[in-house]
């Protein structure tokens, strides 16, 4: 750490206008219509991915909506039943695909660099073409709802059922494409958040000093590039089984269904914990700004996000209880499955030390954290329920795992999720998001989530499979669902409420300053919304809460010697984070996005031919050729 | 259309009631017995479906008093900040709290749902070594029954209504030949997959007698909501005369009615998919319809078994079940009454 | 707030290869794919732990011949693009632009066989699950061989108009990484097509 010591009496530093504008124009992005396809600076990808996610994020929350109307008397006939099974497998593929893995990674790219204070995520190309990917894919995806033809076997998209035999037609190839294709997206991102982490931070930010969301973005990252392989592997099977016969799931031919399942679980299973953890890392950056102090159990914290990741991936198989494994192995899930309860538990109970007696200040951002401890500890027992064997022999595919998942999912992960788009709203754009608003819209979705998703428990245990689109009214399970149906519409008006506020917001919120909420992370030592190159020097750091280790300093120290008329950032080692060379950035080009549009169509086009696959293949090298090829004047210094 | 779903939101069906089908006097009093919750996990009939709602029961106290340990925990510490001044706990203090909160509640829970798992588990997945055997075959969307003897010979095929002996276990056989389906009658087990190219076994035994539901529990398609089958558990004798009526061909016709009717069955096409034997036993997609009439439902436990339905139920099946493989067969009314009358008589 | 310099960058590298950001994303691809391929080789052994025979009757796995000679040509290689690196180290432009042409002609025959490989195979990926599995892991490495010869032709071409210097060679290093890993990665897939049926 000598290098990097700064000198006592160092120089002042001071930026002239000029520099600024010298600084900013190097990393501004273009603009025109041609230019929206261009920009690769990581707040302009980031804010993309989260305003796209929640785009779809909407639009499969009213899927929902529509699917509670259909259940919420028995024997309904609001939609038909083809429609809706097309409408809770594109209602689940885009909750987790479209909408989860997205705007969790989308606000990773967006905050992390800033965080970790440098000025762009580590491959900028490589996030354009991350989100171009996912844009087509998502909207391919949604779009085949608008013909008609969407996948209708369900979002975990079983074989047999999924194979060509049952499920003709092209659903079922666009749902294994386009996640296939997406998933190439979630994987650069998760490469490049690994690499802008370890190998982009600010000098002196060790590893024991990183802000405890770098870290869940740091654990998700690892644990995306260990489990999304198998479910592309899974699915290139499934596309080569439907398009060009292969016999990998067919059973009548010697395939195995049941491989299937392993490989989707192996993958499916880690997702949820790649969704929890950022909201995790959101709960843990929350806590500390309104209690003002520093978080207890740094240390714990961070080893229960590992932990949780490793755990993560020995877990699979208990979503497969009921096919038929041999009982001894089970157990063996089974107590792998109980286990994660206590990564878990050691961080409530850290949260709940850290917010011990503090003076609080209880803004919407806090509300949500607050709904996710009550909402979280629920689906956290289930979860545990649902690990014992026989338990969930009764309950698995009924509507008690909805229940469960939900109160995982939506609280454990959308509720500090929208904390987290209160919280750092005022970065991105400047202004406060309506804090009564935000108070309003918190109870509303509060209470409706539980309206909706706590009768469901019982609902399962009186035995209402899932993925049902009616039931006989003999089976008495009318009251319940209407009740569910009634939540659902106050648990939409509560985000639709969060949607108007950050839409009014954008011209009427209040002015947000630099740090309207004393936060101690780096993000916060920009102006509100930053400018292009996020920092105007690279700081340098001393501690785990760099903004509150400043207070009272009459100077911080920064580095300088980066150029101004080109794109460097400071490239510093993984552990201590000791500068040790300068990478100098891509500029804004247009081939990610041809990349994109090549690969997709190779990707599409399979569904009519194999042979676009070669399109797509030789499509893509080209274009990453173009993409990587040297421009005069090659650099010589 | 959502009007309509709301306005109707309170309209009584018309449908099957499990409790009130058309059945011999003598089962009366044992049909209301069973009628507390036709699916209900938490009215358990069996053996093994008492052990996991008493399990239930045990976790859910457990997880309440977690609940609520967390919640007063967060309360009391919220609390303490109230009023403006810091009241932070020693850094002793938190540790104490996360230990006792983070690591020894849930390990000592974690060990102690282990423990009564494995052993719940354990007992429930004891298979039986003696007892009438069940395969269980998946179709699309209804469940084919057939009744095995010890040599694993078939004795009876029938469908969606699986009758089984009161007080005796009954082995099942679990496969399907399309795609992945799971066989659940909650009041009796746990559910089984039944899946192609592998044959799963599991086993039911009902403590009392009655008519218990179930229904398929992995989503197979289209109609995968109502493919739903009755579990109808009898006195032995009861049992075996039904599984020995079960094994005799159809009766012949008796009437001038029902021999027109088994000609039209033969001339409009129904035999393609339904066999019933002495008649026809190439159909292979329907039910077997040898012994119908002796059946409470249609439809895979949809609509009882009532002419009026069953009349329904042949000429627009797309309107109760869409999508379903059956099509519409439009005949003379003449035609129908004789079907109807002909069917009618397979007791 | 005002700042002071605590460091001064201006002296560090601007061409860094193995601590750079990118040798650490095609690190991360690597990591990727090799999952891919653990998955791939788990699927081959679940299709056979459920098969009666694996091969199925009457069916023979791979021949041993062209597999091992492509297992040396892939080996040597890597000792060509090693010795290309080597030249580069040195501003030896003659080197780099040699080892990495031998390094894509060697690939290329690698190609060739493989063509032979699967023409004579004797069954098609539509045949069987074990055809299915075996042409899916030939294949994959296939495509990836294809990917790394263009990769290194288009290093090849850079070297051949003089673009890479001693300091300047990133692209390089990066290259070579991948090459190694499709290199090494057919070690697991031709133990387990080739080796796996005839041992286990």
């Amino acid at each position: 750490m000598s290098v990097i010591e700064p000198p006592r009496q160092g120089e002042i530093v001071t930026r002239t206008p000029e520099e600024l504008d010298r600084l900013s124009s190097t990393w501004e992005s273009p603009g025109g219509l041609i230019g929206w396809f261009m920009p690769v600076n990581q707040r302009v990808i980031g804010r993309r991915f989260v305003l796209t996610a929640f785009v779809f994020f909407f639009l499969a929350g009213a899927l929902a909506v529509l699917m509670r109307i259909q259940l919420m008397r028995p024997e309904n006939d609001f939609l038909s039943p083809d429609l809706y099974n097309q409408f809770f497998t594109v209602h689940g593929t885009a909750m987790m695909f479209l909408f989860a893995i997205p705007v969790m990674e989308g606000i990773a790219i967006y905050i992390v660099p800033m965080m970790v204070g440098t000025r762009d995520m580590a491959f900028p190309r490589l996030n354009a073409f991350g989100y171009y990917v996912y844009l087509i894919g998502g909207a391919v995806f949604f779009g085949s709802l608008l013909f008609n033809i969407a996948p209708a076997a369900g979002w975990f998209n079983y074989v047999p059922l999924a194979g060509i035999e049952y499920s003709p037609g092209l659903g079922v190839g666009i749902w294994t494409t386009m996640i296939t294709f997406i998933e190439v997206s979630a994987l650069t991102a998760a490469v490049e958040l690994i690499v802008t982490i370890l190998k982009l931070r600010a000098p002196g930010m060790s590893l024991n000093r990183m802000p405890l969301f770098v870290w869940s973005a740091l654990v998700t990252a690892f644990m995306i590039v260990f489990a999304m392989p198998a479910i592309i592997a899974a699915s290139s099977l499934l596309v080569m089984d439907r398009q060009i016969g292969t016999h990998i799931f067919t059973p009548e031919t010697g395939g195995q269904p049941l491989l299937w399942q392993h490989l989707f679980w192996f993958f499916g299973h880690p997702e949820v914990y790649i969704i929890l953890m950022p909201a995790l890392g959101i709960i843990s950056t929350i806590i500390p700004v309104f209690t003002q102090r520093p978080i207890f159990g740094y240390t714990a914290l961070v080893l229960s996000l590992v932990a949780t990741g490793f755990i993560g991936f020995g877990l699979w198989v208990h979503h497969m209880f009921a096919t038929g494994l041999p009982q001894l192995g089970m157990s063996f899930f089974m107590a792998a499955s109980a286990m994660i309860a206590i990564p878990q538990g050691i961080q409530v109970f850290c949260w709940i030390a850290s917010m011990w007696g503090a003076r609080m200040r209880f803004d919407t951002p806090l509300l949500y954290v607050l709904g996710f401890f009550v909402i979280f500890v629920v689906g956290g027992i289930s979860g545990v329920m649902v690990a014992v064997i026989p338990f969930d022999l009764q309950v698995h595919d009924t509507f008690f795992l909805v229940a469960h998942f939900h109160y995982v999912l939506i609280g454990g992960a959308v509720f500090p999720l929208i904390g987290g788009m209160y919280y750092w709203y005022p970065k991105m754009f400047g202004r406060m998001m309506d804090e009564r608003l935000g108070k309003i819209s918190f109870w509303l979705a509060f209470i409706g989530f539980n309206v909706t998703f706590f009768p469901m428990h019982q609902l399962g245990l009186q035995g209402m499979p899932r993925r049902i689109y009616t039931y006989l009214e003999e089976l008495g399970w009318g009251d319940l669902n209407l009740l569910a149906t009634m939540g659902s519409f106050i648990l939409a008006a509560g985000f639709l409420l969060s949607l108007f506020n950050a839409l009014w917001s954008l011209w009427r919120g209040a002015p947000a300053g630099e740090d309207p909420w004393g936060s101690p992370t780096l993000e916060w030592a920009t102006p509100s919304p930053p400018p292009n190159y996020n920092h105007a020097h690279i700081p340098i750091v001393s501690g785990r809460y760099p903004l509150w280790d400043r207070r009272g300093e009459e100077s911080s120290p920064v580095v300088v010697g980066l150029r101004d008329d080109r794109r460097e950032v400071l490239v510093t080692t993984v552990l201590d984070a000791e500068p040790h060379a300068v990478a100098v950035m891509p500029a804004p080009t247009i081939w990610p996005f041809i990349s994109a549009v090549a690969a997709s169509t190779g990707f599409l086009g399979i569904l009519y031919h194999p042979s676009f696959f070669l399109v797509g293949f030789f499509g893509a090298a080209a274009t990453f050729t173009m993409w990587f090829w040297p421009r005069r004047p090659w650099r010589d210094d | 259309m959502l009007v309509n779903s709301v306005r109707s939101a309170l309209r009584f069906s018309r449908r099957w009631r499990p409790c009130a089908g058309a059945t011999p006097p003598a089962f009366i009093a044992i049909l209301l017995q069973g009628c507390s919750g036709a699916q209900n996990s938490l009215d358990p009939a069996s053996r093994s479906a008492a052990l996991i709602a008493n399990l239930w029961w045990g976790m859910l106290v457990i997880g309440t008093v977690i609940m609520i340990g967390v919640l007063i925990a967060l309360f009391i510490g919220l609390g303490r900040g109230w009023g403006g001044t810091e009241r932070p706990l020693s850094s002793r203090g938190s540790f104490l709290l996360v230990v006792a909160g983070g690591v020894v509640t849930p390990m000592l829970v974690i060990m102690a749902m282990v423990i009564v798992g494995v052993s719940v588990g354990r007992e429930i997945a004891t298979r039986p070594q003696s007892g009438p055997i069940v395969e269980v075959i998946g179709r699309l969307w209804w469940w084919e029954l057939r009744y095995l003897d010890g040599d694993g010979e078939v004795i009876a095929t029938t469908a969606n209504e699986m009758h089984i002996p009161v007080g005796q276990p009954v082995r099942l056989r679990l496969t399907s030949e399309n795609v992945i389906h799971s066989f659940w009658a909650p009041q009796l087990q746990g559910k089984t997959d039944l899946i192609p190219g592998q044959v799963n076994e599991s086993w039911i035994e009902a403590e009392r007698a009655g008519v218990y539901r179930g229904q398929c529990s992995e989503y197979c398609g289209v109609q995968h909501a109502l493919m739903s089958f009755i579990v109808v558990a009898e006195p032995l004798e009861e049992f075996e005369r039904w599984l020995s009526l079960q094994a005799e061909p159809a009766t012949e016709p008796s009437s001038d009615e029902t021999r027109r009717g088994q000609q039209v069955f033969l001339e409009q096409g129904c035999a393609g998919c339904h066999t019933i034997r002495s008649v026809s036993e190439v159909g292979e997609i329907g039910p077997d319809l040898t012994h119908l009439a002796g059946r409470r439902t249609l439809a895979a436990a949809t609509v009882p078994n009532t002419k009026g339905h069953l009349g329904g139920w042949i000429s627009d099946p797309q309107r109760i079940k869409p999508g379903n493989k059956m099509p519409s067969t439009v005949m003379e009314p003449a035609d129908l009454q004789a079907l109807l009358a002909f069917l009618g008589s397979l007791e | 707030m005002h700042s002071h310099a605590g460091y001064d960058a201006r002296e560090l590298t601007r061409f860094a290869h193995k601590t750079h950001p990118l040798w650490w994303g095609i690190l991360g691809v690597v990591t990727i794919e090799a999952t891919v391929v653990a998955s791939l080789i788990a699927s081959y052994f679940y299709l056979r732990m459920d098969a009666e025979a694996w091969p199925p009757p009457g069916v023979d796995p791979p021949g041993l011949l062209f597999p091992t000679i492509n297992l040396v040509l892939l080996v040597t290689s890597s000792g060509t693009m090693y010795w290309a690196g080597w030249g580069i180290n040195r501003e030896n432009k003659l080197v780099l632009t040699l080892g990495t042409s031998a390094s894509v002609a060697l690939a290329s025959l690698v190609l060739v066989l493989r063509g032979i490989e699967l023409s004579d195979l004797g069954f098609l990926w539509n045949s069987h699950p074990y055809g299915s599995i075996v042409w899916t892991m030939m294949g994959f490495h296939f495509v990836h061989v294809v990917s790394a010869i263009i990769g290194t032709a288009v290093v090849a071409f850079l070297a051949g108009i003089g673009y890479f210097t001693r300091e300047r060679q990133l692209g390089v290093v990066v290259d070579t990484l991948y090459w190694y890993f499709v290199a090494g990665i057919w070690i697991p897939l031709y133990l387990v097509l080739c080796w796996a049926p005839r041992v286990l």
